[in-house]
């Protein structure tokens, strides 16, 4: 739990409360601190102010969405303006509290993006496993690979690649091996899990 | 001499005029009205009713009002064929005009009444001016009118005759033949009979020229009365006035009359009916029918007073003494007196003298008068002055918010973790103790909020004293942080040391310093978030006095708009009441200092304003720039 905030004696108090319902927590003064400090690929979620002299709480949204390590964001702010709160919702914010929000909105708003980091975190680790495993892959098996998951017969592909049947179940069998996976249902879930072949594996450096 | 009352009168008239001019031109909603006269419009008693019922609509109507005028002129035109020719005039000329009241004088019988309002829209309403001492119409399914019914006068005319001209013992009754003569001649008849020692004489079957003739004979305790006189007796139509106007100057006995028509005619007078009192009558009633009010609701004015009128100049013939006219009466052509020929002249003298006397009055009241005035605008003034700071304050109100939120967020989040806290079996008391240190800090911090606002919200006079400049400008500085914050302006401050103290009120020179920060940011709204800056310096200056400047990087003031600035109702921003800096100058005057605006040699504008040392009521000359 990490939690952002210029106004030093608010973030004391939020960092006590959290703490005593159970979350390690975190607290840095400003934006620049956090990033500075923070490790990356811990997860948790960001509860920060909107307000703050520097990189102000959108500015550190932004730039954690663009790292490796995106964690969802909570906005505490004094009085949250429409502007502010549409664009901060806009760019993907967690939750938008005012600094007086009840406390069971506030623990429910850090559950919930703890909840979605979790989520996100789970899904990052499969699309990394996949995409490293399908980097083991052949390019032909890639390309193979591309029209199965699009919904391909056999016989499709082997037209479309001008190569036997055969040739092509041979392929598939390599591809599971290699990706561990048991079926082609699973197959083509996890690639729309991880939206790893949304566009064509020939247009795509993986 | 005249000319020169005449123009004084008109200055003094005009402004009324002008004012009443404004009332009335409202051309939104005109009324439109119709006026019908039975009878030939130019008859006395119809020129008279037709200028006082327009004059007394025009008087209370802020409606614009469009008159229209018809007359059948039914004396002279007497057959059917004509009445249908004029209900099919009246109907088609108006067939697209919309009406809001029709006006109908009747004199000689009630055929308007009957059948003219077929030919008018259905709706619209009437009122009847009825002269005549006919029997009010009995109209089955009309309810659309109302009215004023005139009788004459017939017993006050007799009594009249008698108060002038108590030696009269014989009185020559003229009347027409026509059907309303006849109710008017038997009424006389029934009040003859009343009247003892008087013989009543009725010249009713002869002709005009024999009347005339016969007129000349009279003998002297002899009067004539003339009633009504529409049709003579070979049935020949007339009117009355005319037969007053042929008669009264040849006969040789006084003529009296009916109706106010025929004075002037040379008859001495009569206990009239008076045309413009019925016009105003009639004009009171259309005026309730034109707000709104039902026909139906008003009630039908009977009226059976006459007015006792005398021509002053028949009076001189016939030697009667004024003393006789009884009280109320109306004494028509009376020529003027000295005071009223000349009434402008010793008017004008008069006007010098008294003029002088309130030259001298006025010069002494002036003085007092000034003093309190003085009082005034400075309550005026304090009053403008608070209004400007309290809706300032509501500028600052979302960034005060922000500025209570924080500490009072702080202080909840602190109480709902020593909450949980205490819930434990061994409660870290150690904790708790350092949330309720904060909880207490923040609770004062909160509080410094509300003082720092809460005296700009008080309403007070102007208090002088000895001010601590540089406490002021930090706890300003304050106030405006949170707002400069969310406008993402950098505030610094620059304060010279060892300044010695000001003399003045700290809330209005706080209300000076605070709008020139507001609206340094406000300059700054288009130009680059890194580079809006707003510097606040606070010295002293080389004469003694104390200096207060704002400076904005913004985007500057035009040399049109500099010179205007300090102008009430002045602002080149859109949401601006343009009283922000007008106020600020009369803040500063009665301060005895002095403020001024300056653009910046790069770029945005620098406000100066400069206030007494201690002690002393007004700045120290020397300090206020050129004019370069």
């Amino acid at each position: 739990m990490f939690i952002v905030d210029d106004d030093a004696s608010f973030l004391r108090s939020v960092s006590r409360l959290l703490g005593a319902v159970g979350y390690s927590v975190e607290a840095f003064v400003c934006a620049q601190d956090f990033f500075a400090r923070s490790a990356p690929e811990r997860p948790g979620c960001v509860v920060a102010d909107l307000q703050m002299p520097g990189i102000n709480g959108l500015q550190l949204q932004e730039a954690l969405l663009r790292s490796a390590n995106p964690l969802p964001v909570i906005f505490l702010t004094g009085q949250g303006d429409i502007p502010t709160t549409v664009s901060a919702m806009r760019s993907g914010a967690e939750d938008f509290l005012t600094k007086r929000a009840p406390r069971d909105e506030l623990l429910a708003a850090v559950e919930r993006a703890m909840e979605r980091d979790g989520r996100e975190r789970q899904r990052r680790v499969r699309h990394l496993e996949l995409s490293r495993r399908v980097a083991e892959l052949s390019v032909r098996e890639k390309e193979v690979l591309g029209h199965v998951v699009r919904g391909q017969m056999n016989k499709e592909i082997a037209a479309d690649l001008k190569i036997n049947v055969r040739t092509v179940k041979l392929h598939r069998t390599n591809i599971t091996r290699k990706l561990n996976v048991q079926s082609v249902a699973e197959l083509t879930r996890l690639a729309d899990e991880t939206g790893l072949f949304k566009t064509p594996p020939e247009n795509r450096a993986v | 001499m005249a000319g020169l009352l005449t123009f004084a009168w008109m200055c003094i008239m005009t402004p009324r005029a002008v004012a009443q001019g404004t009332e009335g031109a409202n051309f939104s909603s005109a009324k439109h009205v119709l006026l019908i006269f039975s009878e030939a419009r130019d008859l006395p008693g119809n020129v008279m009713m037709e200028q006082s019922v327009r004059a007394e609509m025009l008087k209370n109507s802020t409606n614009r009002m469009e008159f229209f005028t018809e007359s059948m002129d039914a004396a002279r035109f007497p057959s059917p064929r004509h009445y249908r020719l004029f209900h099919d005039y009246i109907k088609n000329k108006y067939a697209g005009q919309s009406l809001d009241l029709v006006i109908m004088f009747m004199a000689r019988d009630f055929m308007l009444a009957r059948e003219l309002p077929t030919a008018l829209a259905s709706n619209v309403p009437s009122i009847f001016v009825v002269v005549n001492d006919l029997d009010a119409p009995v109209l089955p399914g009309h309810q659309q009118y109302t009215g004023v019914f005139q009788r004459f006068d017939v017993q006050g005319t007799i009594q009249f005759i008698f108060h002038l001209q108590p030696e009269t013992r014989r009185v020559v009754v003229l009347s027409g033949t026509s059907k309303a003569d006849q109710a008017v001649l038997d009424r006389i008849a029934d009040t003859s009979r009343s009247v003892d020692g008087v013989d009543f004489e009725f010249w009713t079957n002869r002709s005009m020229s024999e009347i005339y003739e016969d007129a000349k004979k009279l003998t002297a305790g002899t009067v004539i009365l003339i009633g009504s006189m529409q049709r003579d007796v070979s049935g020949e139509p007339i009117y009355t006035s005319q037969v007053a106007r042929m008669l009264a100057p040849a006969a040789s006995v006084p003529v009296y009359v009916l109706g106010a028509g025929s004075v002037g005619s040379g008859a001495l007078g009569g206990d009239v009916v008076d045309f413009d009192d019925l016009g105003v009558s009639a004009g009171k009633l259309a005026e309730r029918v034109l707000a709104g009010t039902p026909t139906s609701q008003i009630p039908i004015e009977m009226k059976s007073n006459g007015v006792p009128m005398v021509d002053w100049r028949a009076m001189q013939r016939w030697h009667i003494k004024s003393s006789r006219l009884p009280a109320g009466s109306l004494v028509r052509y009376q020529p003027q007196s000295l005071w009223e020929s000349h009434g402008d002249f010793i008017v004008l003298v008069g006007f010098g003298f008294l003029a002088q006397a309130i030259t001298i009055a006025a010069l002494l009241v002036q003085r007092g008068r000034q003093r309190r005035a003085e009082a005034e605008i400075l309550k005026q003034r304090t009053e403008l002055a608070h209004v400007a700071r309290v809706s300032m304050m509501g500028q600052l109100a979302s960034a005060l918010t922000h500025e209570l939120n924080q500490p009072l967020g702080a202080i909840l989040r602190n109480a709902e973790a020593a909450e949980i806290y205490l819930q434990g079996d061994q409660p870290n008391l150690e904790e708790v103790r350092a949330i309720l240190t904060d909880i207490r800090r923040d609770d004062k911090r909160a509080g410094n909020v509300i003082d720092r606002m809460r005296s700009l919200f008080k309403r007070q006079k102007l208090a002088s004293g000895t001010l601590d400049l540089r406490d002021l400008v930090e706890d300003t500085m304050a106030m405006a942080r949170p707002d400069a914050a969310q406008r993402q302006v950098r505030l610094k401050l620059e304060i010279s040391p060892h300044l010695p103290p000001a003399q003045g009120d700290r809330v209005h020179v706080q209300q000076v310093l605070l709008n020139l920060i507001l609206n340094g940011m406000d300059a700054m709204k288009t130009i680059p978030k890194s580079r809006r800056s707003l510097t606040v310096g606070l010295d002293k200056t080389a004469n003694g006095n104390l200096q207060v400047t704002v400076s904005d990087c913004g985007t500057g003031v035009t040399p049109d708009d500099a010179v205007h600035i300090f102008e009430p109702f002045f602002s080149t921003k859109s949401n601006g009441m343009g009283m922000g800096l007008a106020i600020s100058r009369t803040i500063m005057e009665a301060h005895g200092g002095e403020i001024w605006m300056k653009s910046n040699a790069m770029e945005g504008t620098t406000f100066t304003f400069i206030l007494p040392p201690s002690g002393f009521d007004k700045v120290r000359p020397g300090d206020l720039p050129g004019l370069s």
